[in-house]
């Protein structure tokens, strides 16, 4: 079986159809053509491109340099995580969670036993819920400096770029010194954590805190009012607010378009409406607003992690029921009880009830939300549903980028942060 | 539930332990309607559409309801000003597996008054059709075509119905159907030939590079008449 | 293989013989190997086809911390026909491997490749139907970086030892190096058995056969293996 070649030839490929129309031989008849002058070219952006942000195939057509139509494939990263999912048990597939978004691991960890432990009804410790807020605000930070980095290379200023991976390689160190890993970093569990925070975490996450918004003002000098920038990004891929909602947008996007939708003040988890922060809500639309709310995002998301470190409780990490955490390991090999705790533990996992159970958290790129269904004693799940933001936000990119040109189209990709490995999972 | 072996060792490696029976086990409603407004609202108005419903997880409440109704209903829901389920937030399906239902799973979250519902609508193995929501909700268009791509779940009346995931030829299946096993039903070396055999140029629009719509696609499109259909139209 | 009798000159090094030595180096020949060696490894321009997570760490040996601009390899080239080495970093499902395929066959000699991670390396967590096990049934790999996903140094550390791989050619033998077959274009590398022998389940991927339900689905006959079970 050969990839089939195709003879082309200029002259001979070109026939008439019925309605004066020229088109291919190979062009089926009872198909409505596009109606494609002979002005209009096809371009074929990715799925290997600098610019996709991940394995993105658009094809557009052209009208010069406007896009008339854009048409996004996607499905090359498709690793079937949901697959996977349904032959481990819940605390193994707590490491397939870093690998969809790997810019904003620890979310993707937190939200998905957040999710298992309502449908189990687990209630975690105080000391995890601030714990996981740290790491999830901190996350979010990690995933708007890669998102800024990019942007910022798609507009044409590579500074930011090297700027942004300066702060994100003083979080890959704290992300190894919590869990061992850089960026696939398991870190949760159904009950709990992986491990408590190391001494000297929270000093070193508060030098990081300390540096940080200087680098974000320098970068914000370098973009904010750089007419260029502008240039590129006000006015380019507008949505209004109502359109947005029914498209499914969420996140910075929608934010940006005037919906003050954010899934920690509208539907709070681990005490957000505890916690003082204001959520940026935009004007227009636009790339500009976008790329504005989530500069004001990490800044916001500064405040909230110096709440959460002032606030953080003593205590244990995880749950104390042996049928959902590990025994400690003295334990384990000095108690039968804990053995046969942890032998069950580890060889069968923990039963859950029947039932299911959407839970959404706000993630870097929009809502998160994480959908288990178990049948009554399930060790694996029936089902696991990721409902990826970004999958549903780049659904929006022809609505947004019809009409424009093709540099915008790489801008409006990059305002809307997109993540290649949750969108195809 | 299945036996375990006495190892122990077995049931790790084993598929996930699912319902022998073809019903699920509970199928009793659980939950006072009146704490959910739209449950309520849905069971007065649509009573005999509606299945069952249950508080799963604490405090999310699901309603089962007849999937030949699924549009009028969600319609509704969007509509009615009492509940404005202005957001489709995902489009799911979820088989059982061993002959039950498969179910197609719409998450819905008004903005306006912060409430979420979850409506479940079974559909019978040799009927996987349910009528499309894309046109009421633009988030649902790709959401529907996943669940066709991974379930063969036909939405009647998509304007794009086409796989999304899996390439537009793949002919092993859907592959999160529970009959459909991990590494797929082709050998390794067939999937690597097949992988190799697509042609590069294939999702191009049916233009200038003379390729045309593949086959699979047009055969498909053909199969379900929809004269407003553009086979390219995707992503609005 | 047959090969060098469709090359010209023989494949051998019968076009340079005498001083160049035929078929062995010579004192000439390896000064101007050493040089073009030398130019070669410390001009690579890799070709980044980063697909998932290990693309992530790429872009941070890019970036000042790990800096590959010291190995000459700032300059990422995004068009396959100016670079040299093809850095595959991420899992490849079957639908990008016809890509993957037709990239490298684009990227003209001399050029080497790098598998870098589990996933591009052996496919791997993902022993899915989706997901190819192993780069190296779609295209050839010179090196090999395991991990989920290598640090950095481990991508440099893989780096290196292409540069080591390419301080260790010669002229003399650029045919075996160089050669391509036309023939090849658009194949896999690796024949249905070698497919099969590089990507059977092992571990815990033994028991993956199973379907969701826990039913091992069983083929009629030998031919049906082969064959989709509808």
């Amino acid at each position: 079986m050969s990839t089939k070649t195709v003879e082309f030839s200029l002259s001979g490929s070109r026939e008439m159809g019925p309605d004066g129309i020229a088109r291919s031989p190979l062009a089926p008849f009872d198909i409505p053509e596009p109606k494609i002058d002979t002005e209009r070219m096809l371009i074929n952006i990715g799925p290997q491109h600098p610019a996709t942000h991940g394995v993105l195939r658009l094809v557009c057509e052209l009208d010069g340099e406007t896009i008339v139509k854009v048409v996004p494939h996607i499905g090359y990263l498709h690793s079937s995580f949901e697959k996977l999912g349904e032959y481990r048990t819940w605390n193994q597939i707590v490491t397939l969670t870093d690998r969809m978004d790997y810019l904003a691991p620890l979310i993707y960890n937190c939200a998905y036993v957040m999710s298992v432990e309502k449908l189990m009804g687990i209630e975690v410790t105080e000391r995890c819920k601030v714990v996981r807020v740290i790491l999830m605000e901190l996350d979010r930070i990690f995933g708007h400096l890669l998102w800024l980095g990019t942007t910022a290379i798609d507009v044409g200023a590579f500074t930011p770029f090297l700027y942004s991976f300066q702060e994100r390689e003083k979080i890959y160190q704290l992300h190894e010194a919590l869990t061992g890993a850089r960026i696939t970093t398991s870190a949760t569990r159904v009950g709990g954590m992986m491990a408590d925070l190391p001494t000297g975490w929270l000093d070193g996450l508060l030098d990081f805190l300390d540096g940080f918004p200087k680098t974000l003002d320098e970068v914000d000098r370098l973009l904010t009012g750089n007419q260029i920038h502008i240039g590129r990004t006000q006015g380019v891929g507008a949505i209004s607010g109502e359109e947005a909602i029914n498209c499914g947008l969420t996140g910075p996007n929608l934010r940006a378009s005037g919906v003050p939708y954010d899934v920690r003040k509208d539907r709070p988890y681990y005490d957000y409406e505890t916690y003082d922060f204001t959520v940026p809500i935009g004007e227009h639309g636009d790339c500009y607003d976008r790329y504005l709310c989530r500069m004001q995002e990490m800044r916001e998301s500064v405040g909230i992690l110096h709440q959460a470190m002032a606030r953080l409780p003593d205590g244990p990490i995880n749950v104390a029921d042996p049928k959902i955490s590990l025994p400690s390991k003295t334990d384990a090999m000095s108690d039968m009880e804990s053995m046969i705790h942890h032998f069950k533990l580890i060889t069968h996992g923990i039963p859950a009830p029947e039932g299911d159970c959407y839970y959404a958290v706000e993630g870097s790129k929009g809502e998160l939300g994480m959908y288990v269904v178990a049948e009554e004693g399930d060790a694996k799940p029936v089902r696991w549903r990721i409902r990826p933001p970004s999958f549903v936000n780049l659904s929006t990119i022809a609505r947004l980028a019809e009409g424009h040109m093709v540099s915008d189209l790489i801008m409006i990709n990059a305002s809307l942060d997109i993540v290649l490995g949750e969108i195809d999972r | 539930m299945a036996e375990h072996d006495e190892s122990g060792l077995e049931a790790v490696e084993q598929g996930p332990l699912t319902a022998d029976a073809r019903e699920p086990r509970n199928v009793a409603s659980t939950g006072d309607p009146s704490d959910h407004p739209s449950v309520a609202a849905l069971l007065d108005r649509f009573g005999d559409a509606v299945l069952r419903h249950r508080v799963n997880a604490g405090d999310q409440w699901v309603v089962w309801i007849d999937p030949s109704r699924s549009r009028e209903i969600l319609g509704w829901l969007k509509d009615d000003s009492e509940h404005v389920y202005d957001m489709m937030s995902d489009v799911t399906g979820v088989d059982y597996g061993r002959g039950r239902p498969v179910e197609v799973v719409y998450q819905m979250f008004s903005t306006r008054h912060k409430r979420a519902l979850r409506i479940r609508c079974p559909l019978p193995l040799d009927a996987l059709e349910i009528d499309t929501i894309c046109d009421l909700w633009q988030s649902a268009n790709w959401l529907e075509r996943e669940v066709f791509d991974l379930f063969g779940v036909t939405f009647r009346g998509h304007p794009d119905h086409r796989r999304i995931l899996m390439p537009d030829d793949y002919a092993e299946g859907h592959p999160l159907r529970k009959d459909f096993p991990l590494r797929g039903r082709l050998s390794r070396a067939e999937q690597t030939r097949r992988a190799l055999a697509q042609e590069v140029e294939r999702y191009y629009l049916a233009d200038d590079l003379g390729h045309g719509v593949p086959q699979e696609v047009q055969a498909k499109l053909a199969s379900q008449a929809r004269p407003d259909a553009r086979p390219d139209e995707g992503g609005t | 293989m047959g090969l060098g009798d469709k090359l010209p000159g023989g494949g051998s090094s019968k076009t340079t013989g005498g001083m160049f030595g035929a078929g062995s180096p010579t004192f000439l020949t390896s000064r101007v190997d050493a040089l073009i060696n030398w130019g070669r490894l410390n001009s690579l321009w890799p070709m980044p086809f980063g697909t998932a997570c290990c693309a992530i760490e790429m872009m941070a040996s890019a970036a000042s911390n790990y800096d590959i601009a010291r190995f000459g390899m700032e300059r990422m080239s995004f068009s396959p026909r100016q670079a040299d080495v093809l850095i595959c970093a991420g899992r490849v499902p079957y639908k990008l491997a016809p890509v993957l395929r037709r990239i490298w066959d684009q990227m003209p000699q001399p050029k080497w490749s790098i598998s870098m991670g589990a996933c591009a390396s052996s496919g791997g967590v993902f022993d899915v139907y989706s997901m190819v096990q192993g780069i190296d049934t779609i295209i050839p790999v010179d090196v090999y970086i395991p991990g989920c996903p290598p640090r950095p140094e481990g991508l440099i550390y893989g780096l290196m030892m292409v540069q080591e791989k390419i301080r260790q050619e010669s002229l003399s033998k650029h045919f075996e190096h160089r050669a391509e077959d036309p023939a090849r274009v658009a194949r896999p590398n690796a024949g249905d058995e070698q497919v099969v022998g590089l990507t059977g389940p092992f571990g815990n991927s033994t028991r993956q056969e199973k379907l969701s339900t826990g039913e091992i689905p069983r083929p009629e006959s030998d031919e049906a293996a082969e064959t989709i079970v509808s």
